[in-house]
């Protein structure tokens, strides 16, 4: 629908006059992108293309036949095929990103990850025999499962009717539920945080504590499950 | 020389006023007064009448011939094999143009290129239309839907035919439809000579793909291709240059690559150990920034060859990131020589060989930037 509504569109600008042509209000695309609509997106891991022919379904093989067709985009400046680059990594340094200062951002996340690694390190030489197995010292691990643990389950949406607008409960998708966790995550340092305290030293007390389900921005999203709960009655409300 | 050229301005006069009546304003031409429709790159037939009768198409063509011998004997060459790309450097080297606009310089090209491909007049002299569709507006496209609809017909009772002799099961023929695709709408156009609208043509690709659906679709395969496209592996239209030696015997690669503004260029040499020189200085201080050493080393981490080769590359404009993406995009392309095919199937599906096509869109009138708007006041 993209191409034949660009020629459309390609073809309204030519008729005008020139003056006219140059804004069209409705008619403006938005959406668009300098790729084609063929254009796939680039696969960066390195397992996909060591896997033999034979470990392949039927279904696989003849995905892989097409994908020799068609063209590929190009990969985005901050993926690699590293076992460093993670995607969640690259979107939460991303959404921490102010005015386009993307080295300030990223030296805040890798200062955070080492500022839990010590931590758990200190804990791990500090603790008994018995508890050091329990004690996990992997930073990217802690990340992950405390950005696990801030996703909220159910999300309200604001639905209006008869005059009204009812906060309605919903379930979230998964995209959106990551993005509320580092949302939550990200405002909860910025405004909680003493003047003389560093970014990644908050950033890493929170990931801790919501690593071990407590903590400020795990009671926000409890609040959120409770409100859902209260607004049980309206749930009929949502019709998809 | 002269008769002929005198015969390319007069045609041109001519093709001129045939098409005055659908000159855009304000176009170029050979005349500098209207557009041929070549250059307008319109591929839709006019779906009023005739604008120029068959023989006048073949009395341009018999002109387009002797005047393309006339060019091969000026030029000097042999007027049997002188092709298209020969005419084009011919004009290009007699009628020099410095205008900017491509589409407005001269050119000589086959009459079936310049003029659009119509349709005769479609009724007879006592003006009653051939067609029974006519009166519908878009008689081919009605036509041809009911061509598919009736060879799905025919299909549903072939397999009926074949189900009462319990004979379904093992004559099942289907249409192999990988590596091709359906005609886009504008090739459909072309093909039907007569204008469509979007929702003609989801109808009409909807309906050949009830057609493929069917298990015996296979007695109908060469109607259906007709409508297929073959798409070409992305792969053969790379260009892999051959390693080269130095006079140490050293092999090395060169490539070129570019992202938004910045050119690079890179020359990857083997039996390295991983160091690399970028106009002159070593990365280490030419990118102080960990995420663009992280976009050098990927196309030798994703081959696993890390401290294998030695890179020496130069790039100049853009920024440091679009410098870096250049950098790599440059030493993906001399890697190529390196390795196996396969594996340059893989880089270019990791999308190292792809050339980043976003560019700085530009600001529009009436805002502030590409997309902010001036801040809107009630009053």
């Amino acid at each position: 629908m993209a191409a034949p509504m660009a020629g459309r569109l390609a073809a309204l600008g030519r008729r005008l006059a020139p003056p006219a042509r140059a804004w069209l209000p409705g008619l403006t695309q938005v959406r668009w992108s300098r790729y084609g609509p063929s254009y796939l997106e680039p696969e960066v891991n390195k397992e996909v293309y060591r896997t033999p022919l034979e470990g392949l379904s039927e279904e696989e093989k003849t995905q892989q036949e097409l994908k020799t067709l068609q063209p590929i985009k190009a990969t985005a400046s901050n993926v690699t095929s590293s076992v460093f680059s993670d995607p969640t990594i690259s979107k939460f340094t991303n959404m921490m990103m102010k005015g386009g200062n993307k080295v300030l951002a990223r030296s805040i996340v890798t200062q955070t990850l080492e500022a839990i690694k010590r931590n758990q390190i200190e804990k791990y030489h500090q603790a008994s025999e018995e508890e050091r197995e329990s004690i996990e010292c992997n930073p990217y691990i802690i990340f992950h499962q405390a950005l696990k643990n801030c996703q909220p389950i159910i999300g309200l949406c604001n639905i209006q009717k008869g005059g009204k607008t009812y906060q309605v409960p919903s379930p979230l998708k998964d995209n959106r539920k990551r993005f509320l966790a580092m949302k939550w995550l990200i405002t909860e340092c910025r405004e909680h945080k003493h003047h003389r305290t560093f970014m990644h030293e908050k950033l890493s007390q929170e990931l801790l504590q919501a690593f071990n389900n407590e903590g400020p921005v795990i009671k926000r999203k409890h609040d959120m499950h409770k409100m859902a709960e209260a607004n049980r009655a309206y749930a009929h409300y949502r019709w998809w | 020389m002269a008769a002929a050229i005198r015969r390319v301005l007069r045609a041109s006069r001519a093709w001129s006023a045939a098409l005055r009546a659908r000159a855009a304003p304000g176009a170029q031409t050979l005349r500098l007064i209207y557009t041929t429709t070549a250059v307008q790159k319109r591929n839709v037939a006019a779906s009023g009448p005739e604008k120029y009768t068959e023989a006048f198409i073949k009395k341009q063509i018999e002109e387009f011939n002797l005047g393309k011998r006339h060019l091969a004997n000026m030029m000097g060459e042999d007027p049997e094999t002188f092709t298209q790309e020969d005419i084009d450097k011919a004009i290009a080297y007699l009628f020099p143009s410095g205008l900017f606009e491509k589409r407005a310089r001269p050119i000589m090209k086959h009459p079936t290129e310049i003029f659009p491909k119509q349709r005769a007049i479609q009724w007879g002299e006592d003006h009653r239309p051939f067609h029974f569709l006519f009166y519908t507006g878009k008689q081919s496209f009605y036509s041809l839907m009911h061509e598919v609809c009736g060879k799905l017909l025919d299909i549903q009772k072939y397999q009926d035919r074949l189900r009462a002799q319990g004979l379904l099961a093992e004559n099942r023929k289907l249409i192999n439809l990988t590596g091709s695709r359906w005609l886009s709408k504008e090739e459909l156009e072309e093909m039907l000579v007569e204008k469509l609208s979007d929702h003609n043509y989801s109808m009409c690709i909807q309906l050949l793909e009830r057609l493929v659906t069917l298990p015996c679709c296979g007695i109908e395969e060469e109607y259906v291709l007709k409508f297929r496209k073959e798409l070409a592996i992305q792969l053969k239209k790379m260009v892999i240059e051959p390693l080269q030696y130095d006079e140490q015997g050293v092999a090395f690669s060169t490539g070129e690559g570019k992202r938004k503004t910045s050119r690079a260029t890179s020359v990857v040499y083997d039996n390295g150990s991983g160091k690399i020189i970028v106009n002159g200085v070593d990365y280490l201080c030419y990118f102080p920034v960990i995420q663009d050493r992280e976009q050098l080393m990927f196309p030798f981490q994703f081959l696993d060859r890390l401290g294998i080769h030695d890179m020496v590359c130069t790039v100049s404009g853009g920024g440091r990131s679009s410098q870096a993406g250049a950098i790599r995009l440059a030493s993906a392309r001399a890697l190529c020589s390196f390795i196996t095919e396969k594996e340059v199937e893989f880089m270019r599906q990791a999308g190292l060989l792809t050339v980043d096509p976003r560019v700085k869109e530009r600001k529009k009138p009436g805002q502030e930037g590409a997309r902010r708007k001036f801040t809107w006041k009630k009053r």
